[in-house]
């Protein structure tokens, strides 16, 4: 057996490609003290440290070397491996960027015992709540945490618990909000299926502060996975007793129950998510009246998202203080972001607020792939906006973001490099709300699709410069006039790539072209004579029989006929086809 | 005994991961699955249970890096715990064949964070 560990990744020593210089003439050093039968060198997939050239680390002594040079491995091993010494020169600190509050337990325990929730702290922030503190005393644990609404909004959470404590009614009721639809966000269907003890831990606890008898969770029926794993944690919890009558031991009642939801992105709107679980057409309705006031079945109701949910047993074990030190002046505590399109590390990430948008992409992503650079980063899903690249050093709060004309939303992330065309990004985004649009209120219904089909023109070389000025005239009437916020903030991304990428769009209305080669309307393919080898494969996969030539003269594409299929630029394999 | 009383609460919590057995821990949230940790999780299971090692295999949530999913987590005693990544059947019975049996962590497949 081995006696210790080294991890090394095996590039070349530029740390760019794949080679295994470095592991042999690691071997190599090794052998030489007759230490490789003691010691292994593991050659690792990911070493979770990027662009510091070649990286060593030595995990039991938790030693990292940065950019390790091919003279230094004489050292590494004679030095650290043999004396523990430690090389001053090649040692970095590893910050950690993450911190796991929301994702503390997910991937640690298994998501369908009750019991390793219990091991790892489970319940206990509830016998706190319980046997300790008052309602009163609970809301004001969770105003003095500072915890805001992680589901899009940034609405204090203790206000809204505070009105429905406030508010005199026969009966209560608290929601989980579960119908998470934003394009490429899954932070929600992840804490339900790894860690459902803390979300319904969470709700008991609402339930409490608020005077609710009743919960309800309304997840979306496309996340089968996790509906049986919250349906096994509500069983497992009222065998265990902790739902159901008397509530280890108190007079306090609570009982939990899962309504489905159809998949409708505007019934994530609280308005439209009660008339759906009351069994109504889920459409919004104009507020106020508040939910906390009079929401499901006429009652003071608290909506509260899943991440919101899954924070408030951690902040009543560790104390309102601890989760306070957490983040930045108006931003308590963490944010879940998936973070997904051109990066290498695409994944779920848990960061403290105020992290800046290039720890979380370069340190924690491992930036974009292929090395390409950087264009903007989207946040915030259809209701949000791009963030240009020149502001990457942003702190990642619920005020910057709305500052720069996005939002923190409920925690997508999508980073955008220089092949994406942001008329296109406002476009993809925009047919989604159209899509999902209820039609109730015409601003959203007719104002969202006259938008569309301006951006369609604009796509598509038809576009008009005054069509700008309507974009905008038609963005102010849909964010004043629409009945619920999936209209108000329909227009956003539109709105912030006109403001950031004005120049893009001017490209596409006056010269017909699309600097990112990505609206296939606006690009002209054509054969490029000195690298064709003509093997006619262009001319096999053409389905409209554009390309026409021989072996001999070459071949041309008549742009008449050719619609823009881009099939013959995907086959060569000489690059000779060019789309400008 | 099934019911969870005050005092059971209060003799439980900060016991993860002082359990002195050792196990494997699978990915298996929707992100895992759809990337194919069932199949890894019952090939490793499977295997256990025919070389009769005394390892326990359990299924958890999702650890976040989605990019190299199916995700295998292994503790077992003298050796650094690791996560590897891109599991595929192959790479299932490697970690069988390597990690538990010669305990030696394989090469090309561990995921640090």
């Amino acid at each position: 057996m081995y006696k210790k560990t080294v991890f090394i990744k095996d590039t070349n020593f530029q740390g760019l490609g794949q080679t295994k210089e470095l592991y042999n003439k690691f071997l190599e050093a090794l052998r030489k003290k007759n230490l490789q039968d003691k010691i292994q060198i593991v050659r690792v997939a990911d070493m979770g440290v990027y662009s510091k050239g070649f990286v060593v680390r030595i995990p039991d002594e938790g030693i990292l070397y940065c950019n390790v040079k091919i003279e230094d491995l004489k050292n590494i091993v004679s030095k650290t491996l043999v004396n523990g010494q430690i090389i001053k020169g090649l040692q970095c600190d590893r910050v950690e960027k993450q911190l796991r509050i929301v994702l503390r337990n997910c991937g640690v325990i298994d998501p369908e015992s009750i019991l390793d929730y219990v091991d790892c702290d489970g319940y206990q922030g509830l016998k706190k709540v319980l046997l300790d503190l008052d309602p009163l005393g609970v809301i004001n644990q969770i105003k003095l945490s500072g915890l805001r609404g992680r589901g899009g909004g940034g609405f204090p959470t203790w206000m809204k618990w505070n009105f429905a404590q406030k508010t005199q009614a026969d009966e209560k009721y608290i929601i989980c909000n579960a119908d998470e639809g934003d394009p490429g966000a899954y932070m929600d269907r992840s804490v339900l299926e790894g860690d459902p003890h803390s979300v319904i831990e969470g709700m008991i606890i609402g339930g409490y502060a608020i005077g609710a008898r009743k919960g309800y969770f309304y997840i979306r029926a496309e996340y089968p996975l996790a509906i049986e794993r919250i349906q096994n944690a509500i069983n497992q919890a009222r065998d265990y007793g902790l739902l159901g009558q008397n509530i280890l031991g108190t007079d306090f009642n609570f009982d939990l129950e899962i309504r489905l939801g159809a998949g409708a992105f505007v019934c994530g709107e609280e308005t439209a998510l009660i008339a759906s679980i009351e069994g109504k057409r889920g459409t919004p309705s104009p507020r106020p009246p508040y939910p906390s006031v009079k929401g499901l079945w006429g009652k003071p109701t608290v909506i509260n998202n899943v991440e919101t949910l899954a924070n408030i047993p951690y902040i009543l074990l560790k104390g309102p203080k601890f989760f306070a030190k957490i983040g930045t002046k108006d931003s308590k505590g963490t944010k879940v972001f998936s973070l997904t399109g051109k990066v290498k590390n695409s994944g779920l990430i848990e960061v403290p607020m105020g992290i800046t948008l290039k720890d979380i992409v370069y340190d924690i992503g491992g930036g974009l792939i292929d090395n390409k650079q950087l264009k903007a980063i989207q946040t915030g899903g259809p209701s949000g906006g791009v963030i240009p690249a020149k502001y990457i050093d942003t702190p990642v709060d619920y005020d910057n973001l709305s500052k720069l004309g996005s939002i923190m939303g409920s925690g997508g992330m999508i980073v955008i490099d220089q092949t994406d065309c942001v008329v296109d990004i406002a476009k993809f985004y925009l047919k989604f709300c159209v899509d999902e649009s209820c039609g109730k209120c015409a601003p959203c219904r007719i104002g969202g699709s006259q938008m569309l089909d301006i951006l369609i023109n604009i796509t598509e070389g038809r576009g008009k410069l005054e069509d700008i000025d309507k974009l905008k005239r038609i963005s102010t009437a849909m964010q004043k006039a629409s009945l619920c916020g999936l209209g108000q903030t329909a227009p956003n991304p539109v709105i912030s790539t006109l403001t950031y990428f004005f120049d893009e769009y001017k490209e596409h209305i006056e010269n017909k072209k699309c600097p990112a080669h990505k609206c296939q309307e606006l690009l002209d393919y054509k054969v490029i004579e000195e690298k064709c080898k003509r093997c006619g494969g262009c001319v096999r996969v053409c389905p409209t029989g554009a390309i026409s030539g021989n072996r001999e003269d070459g071949y041309k594409i008549d742009l008449v006929k050719c619609i823009k299929c881009g099939k013959c630029f995907e086959v060569c394999r000489f690059a000779a086809i060019s789309k400008e | 005994m099934k019911k969870i009383t005050k005092q059971l609460l209060e003799s439980a919590g900060g016991k993860a991961g002082d359990s002195k057995k050792d196990w494997i821990k699978v990915g298996m949230s929707t992100c895992g699955i759809a990337a194919g940790a069932q199949k890894v999780y019952d090939i490793l299971t499977q295997e256990i249970k025919r070389r009769g090692l005394d390892i326990e295999v359990k299924k958890t949530g999702c650890l976040g890096a989605c990019y190299v999913e199916p995700l295998v987590e292994v503790c077992l005693k003298g050796v650094p715990r690791v996560v590897y990544g891109n599991v595929d059947e192959k790479t299932a019975m490697g970690i069988i064949d390597k990690h538990i049996c010669s305990k030696r962590i394989m090469n090309d497949h561990v995921i640090l964070r």
